[in-house]
């Protein structure tokens, strides 16, 4: 390896008064634009091209949502809120809603969407009269091109994998960790069941209390199911689901 | 490194003797906030002896924002958005460095590939942030056509990130266990024609600049900064090894996968503004080297290498610390962690933060029309000096 630059410079010209380089370069330039195409794009009416995981606003899938709200939790700037909203067939459903007068654009919620419906979009051009106009709701995050780069995918390699010699092997996020239940902490108030976006938690009887002749319910968790959003753990009250880290 | 020391004398000398000849009042002059000299929002106060600069004491902390403190509240994953705020230059730098400091933490170790991907991105992010001084430089001295060329060739680094990471300047690309996505497809190739195509035009660039005896002069001879000088003030990065001090983080303290690229560690010993601006620009054409490397390197490892392991959400209870080769300088993070999801204390160090400090030692016996471009030669960004 050999210095580039420092070889050649300090040139002895440049002490005298040398002026006349700069300007034969700046003439050879002019007489290559006078030929060549300009770097510049005339913008409003031409615009750069840009790749599928550009960063623009956030795009929603409304039917693929499942209301995790692990959108809103991975949040830094803490722009998305979970509202509710009225699906097709009437019911209502939670999807989240984006203040883009606060969104960084750092694309966080696409990927750790656990089914794919949060994507990042290539729009940009979000200037708009008022603050209210910048509040995009679920039907209005919308975004009818989008392509399967759009959804970024949260994909590791274990570092068990590359211990046993797997290195190829990938795995989504979601599909890893799972809510553990300490059975002596339980309380069985069946908030978990409530909370969880996919129904993976069963409320199951497993014996009678012999003070109050009531049922004992334990929360059962589908592993199929479960897609890790932490939802149960956050809201039960008596800390008895804690996440087990698979690494 | 006598030489060096003479000129400073010798202003000193000369001072002396016009002071013997006329008693004058010396004046503070407030140059900021908001002045076209400042690149950002900073104050220098500088005193003046007629038309001489005697003392400078710069004034920062206007665009304070609390970012130690509001990172306190936030998961570890969530701090990587906003460590590309520190500075809009240097975005993918304090990003890896911050990621660095919690996978020493975790005590984790990432793949290959990732390391070369973030040397790779490191630095394009170098050569961006060294245009973007040179763009700055070109102004402060009055040549806006270096700008303009500058500023061209930047876009094209801006468009590999672009393609990289899906952002031009908020990267949010490493992560804590490695990178966000694996390269995309032809990126290899498209950073490889990019540098190739950079190198050639840096030489007109540096046509404009260094043969030009109207440039040169007013950078050279002037503000000159001894080896110890540069050592007590704690002047970091091209700044120090423009005045001798052969000191380089990315060769002297390895990390990621530095010791097994083969570059130079440009060191000047004049000391000068102009040597400052020289090693600037042989650090872009290493810059060069190592990405052509370290591609190669990523090609060898092959399509399906991992890019990305997984990490612990908490990190266990005690406190470190990691330092890299920032653009600027030597930047570094204290991290403080209590076992929980989020940090008790994360200390950045901004190289700016001290380089600025030494305000003083450049502008003592310059004129105050050459203010300015000394004070370019710290490549000032108020974003990751007031955080």
């Amino acid at each position: 390896m050999a210095m580039k630059y420092l070889e050649k410079y300090p040139r002895s010209t440049a002490r005298g008064l040398w002026v006349i380089k700069p300007q034969w370069h700046v003439l050879k330039l002019f007489a290559k634009t006078v030929f060549h195409r300009p770097v510049t794009v005339l913008y409003p009416y031409e615009k750069e091209w840009v790749p599928d995981n550009y960063r623009g606003r956030p795009g929603l899938d409304f039917d693929k949502c499942v209301g995790c709200g692990m959108c809103a939790r991975m949040c830094p700037t803490a722009c998305i809120k979970i509202v509710d909203s009225e699906a097709a067939d009437g019911k209502t459903v939670k999807r989240p809603q984006v203040n883009l007068g606060r969104c960084a654009m750092c694309g966080y919620c696409a990927e750790y969407c656990p089914v794919d419906a949060m994507t990042v979009t290539p729009e940009y051009e979000l200037a708009e009269f008022t603050r209210f106009d910048l509040l995009y709701g679920p039907r209005r995050l919308a975004y009818d091109k989008t392509t399967e780069g759009m959804k970024v995918k949260l994909e590791v390699t274990l570092q068990s994998d590359i211990d046993n010699g797997n290195a190829e092997r990938r795995v989504s996020v979601f599909s890893l960790d799972r809510p553990e239940l300490t059975d002596a902490k339980c309380i069985g108030c069946k908030k978990c069941a409530k909370v969880c976006p996919v129904d993976a938690i069963q409320m199951v009887e497993k014996g009678t209390n012999e003070k109050t002749g009531k049922p004992i319910l334990r929360p059962v968790i589908d592993e199929v199911k479960c897609i890790s959003c932490s939802n149960c753990i956050d809201d039960c009250p008596k800390d008895a689901l804690v996440m087990k880290e698979v690494l | 490194m006598a030489d060096s020391i003479a000129p400073i004398v010798a202003a000193e000398e000369k001072l002396q003797q016009q002071a013997d000849k006329m008693e004058t009042d010396k004046m503070w002059i407030i140059m900021g906030p908001q002045h076209p000299f400042s690149h950002g929002l900073w104050t220098l106060k500088i005193k003046v002896d007629g038309e001489i600069c005697v003392d400078a004491e710069p004034i920062v902390g206007y665009l304070h924002r609390g970012w130690e403190k509001e990172t306190e509240n936030r998961t570890y994953p969530k701090i990587i958005p906003m460590a590309d705020r520190l500075c809009y230059a240097a975005s993918m730098t304090y990003t890896h460095l911050y990621c660095m400091t919690v996978e020493k933490a975790l005590g984790m170790d990432i793949p290959e590939k990732a390391k070369y991907i973030r040397i790779v991105a490191d630095e394009v992010c170098r050569i961006n942030s060294h245009l973007m001084w040179l763009a700055a430089v070109g102004t402060d001295l009055g040549n806006l056509t270096v700008f303009l060329w500058a500023m061209r060739e930047r876009e094209y680094f801006l468009d590999l990130n672009v393609k990289l990471c899906g952002a031009r300047m908020t990267t949010n690309y490493p992560r804590i266990g490695g990178v966000r996505n694996d390269t995309t497809e032809l990126f290899d190739r498209d950073i490889l024609r990019t540098v190739d195509r950079f190198e050639k035009a840096l030489w007109e660039i540096i046509a404009l600049m260094d043969d030009s005896s109207i440039i040169v002069s007013r950078m050279k001879g002037i503000s000159y900064i001894t080896r110890e000088q540069a050592a007590n003030v704690g002047l970091t990065g091209p700044a120090m090894r423009g005045c001798g001090v052969d000191f380089d983080i990315r060769r002297d303290d390895p990390y990621d996968n530095y010791d097994k690229v083969d570059f130079e560690v440009p060191v000047l010993t004049e000391g000068d503004s102009y040597a400052r601006y020289m090693i600037r620009t042989e650090e872009m054409f290493q810059s060069c080297e190592i990405i052509r490397q370290a591609v190669k390197k990523i090609q060898a490892l092959g399509k399906n290498a991992p890019y990305r392991v997984k990490a612990p959400s908490r990190v266990p209870a005690g406190t470190h610390f990691m330092r890299m080769e920032d653009p600027r300088g030597e930047s570094l993070m204290y991290l403080v962690s209590d076992g929980t999801d989020k940090p008790y204390r994360l200390k950045v160090r901004s190289p700016i933060f001290t380089n600025v400090s030494s305000a003083k030692l450049q502008c003592q016996g310059v004129r105050i029309a050459d203010v300015p471009a000394v004070l370019a030669q710290i490549d000032m960004c108020l974003g990751e000096t007031d955080r």
